[in-house]
């Protein structure tokens, strides 16, 4: 077995978990997109007070953000299925990489409708009532006025949400998806140097993180020039 | 011509208009005053449907209309009659001071971009920013703000504006500027109804001055008989609790 932590086998390794970040990647943002569509329409139900819709939102939110996602994902992987055969639909030969998306992309609209809820009553009611002062309609004034000033209100928290969503993808190995965890662990177990692939997967996600951090800043910034003093 | 009749409005169990009846003729200006809580910003605010009266009856030139039956077409009908300047500006944050003011004319209106944009620059003009047609609100002063918001009125060409304490959170210097423009509107014959406590203001420009107290008008004249000659005892205590040195100057 040799030495416990060879630097060298870091190096050895780094291309291979890269080889792997296009699978990571992919959940990150396939999910960032479905959660924000989905959670934009959670927000709208809530904020509307739709009723029914408003109640199962409520409902929703509280169990995605109230259960460990590890147990969404099997609950999705083992269920869905079953579910959408009883509408004689078959996906079990759909890729594994499909359900981890939606996992991620339910659990990503629930924290997501919270944060453009917010975002949305956090634009003063006075931009609404000028917007129909002046003859817009409701959807008018939402899509002109009021959706742009809340973007910028919900970009820093939506920034956050998809940093803690790509730390979350660690996890995604439990259903045999082999991304740069699970190819760190896929090393690990057939070469008994597993510390080598986790310190090598570990600069992976901090660069991530840090090109994430930059790419939110710069794009707050370009908005907020805009409309300085917003917030 | 603008007429409201038995106009009722409670916020929960508590009253704030109790029926109210009100005729505005076309290129009038009229004056509404009176003291905080009287009623008299829901009165403007039930015109144009940014609170739903109970009871009572709105006529727009030839349009009437119910605010208990109004539908949402009635509402947005009435809205594109009307036009509003807020106390605290309301300009649209994420628009520059041009787009402010074509941003209804293009998308409620239909009116070509470049044709829009003609009109704002000359409203912008007109209220004296021809320099800050690119500014976004947050780099105007609140003059400069309200002034931009009168131009957003004025660009619907409106049957009626509706002015909500427009000096109210001004700075003092900054009041004039902004009289000075609405002065200038009401000479070019634009119908206006104005909730304000700037009396020598509403002395000089107001055709017709309306004196609200407790959800009611109590008293209604020319600026000449409502404030040299009010009749109704609460309109004399009003006026000298406000206006002292009148008493003395006249």
């Amino acid at each position: 077995m040799g030495k416990l932590f060879d630097i060298q086998l870091v190096f050895e390794y780094f291309p291979k978990l890269l080889s792997r970040l296009h699978i990571t990647l992919s959940i990150v943002f396939a999910a960032t997109v479905l959660g924000v569509i989905l959670g934009t329409v959670l927000a709208l139900f809530r904020l509307a007070k739709t009723p029914i819709l408003n109640q199962v939102a409520v409902v929703y939110i509280s169990f995605m953000r109230g259960t460990p996602i590890i147990v969404q994902m099997f609950i999705v992987y083992y269920g869905l299925p079953l579910l959408l055969l009883m509408i004689h639909l078959d996906i079990n030969h759909w890729d594994k990489l499909i359900f981890i998306i939606i996992t991620y992309g339910l659990n990503m609209a629930a924290f997501m409708a919270e944060i453009i809820r917010a975002s949305i009553i956090g634009v003063s009611i006075g931009q609404t009532e000028a917007a129909y002062s002046v003859g817009m309609s409701r959807l008018q004034a939402f899509r002109r006025i009021v959706a742009p000033q809340a973007l910028l209100i919900a970009l820093p928290s939506l920034g956050m949400n998809m940093m803690g969503l790509l730390q979350n993808t660690s996890i995604a190995f439990s259903l045999g998806i082999i991304d740069v965890i699970g190819k760190a662990r896929v090393i690990g177990a057939s070469t008994y140097h597993t510390l080598e692939g986790y310190v090598g997967a570990a600069v992976i996600f901090l660069a991530l993180c840090i090109l994430m951090e930059y790419g939110f800043t710069h794009i707050e910034k370009k908005l907020k020039y805009k409309m300085i003093g917003l917030i | 011509m603008i007429e409201l009749k038995g106009v009722y409005k409670a916020f929960g169990r508590h009253p704030v208009l109790k029926g109210i009846g009100l005729k505005v003729a076309k290129g009038e200006v009229v004056v509404v005053i009176g003291p905080s809580g009287s009623g008299k910003t829901t009165l403007l605010r039930c015109i144009n449907f940014l609170e739903k009266a109970d009871e009572g009856e709105l006529t727009i030139g030839q349009n009437h209309y119910h605010f208990k039956h109004a539908s949402k077409k009635d509402i947005l009908s009435v809205r594109r009659q009307t036009a509003m300047v807020f106390q605290s500006y309301n300009l649209f944050n994420n628009k520059t001071a041009l787009d402010n003011v074509t941003e209804s004319l293009i998308i409620t209106r239909g009116v070509a971009k470049n044709e829009a944009e003609a009109i704002g620059r000359r409203l912008l003009d007109k209220v004296g920013l021809t320099d800050k047609y690119d500014a976004y609100p947050c780099r105007l002063s609140g003059g400069q703000q309200q002034r931009v918001g009168i131009a957003r009125a004025l660009a619907l060409n409106p049957e009626v504006i509706l002015f909500d304490e427009p000096t109210s959170a001004l700075d003092p210097e900054l009041v004039g500027e902004v009289l000075a423009v609405i002065k200038k509107v009401a000479r070019e014959g634009i119908t206006m109804i104005v909730v304000t406590h700037e009396l020598a203001f509403a002395a000089d420009v107001a055709n017709h001055v309306v004196f609200m107290d407790g959800g009611i008008i109590v008293e209604e004249g020319t600026p000449q008989q409502l404030f040299f000659h009010p009749k109704a005892e609460r309109t004399q205590q009003f006026l000298k609790r406000i206006l002292p040195e009148w008493n003395y100057d006249i």
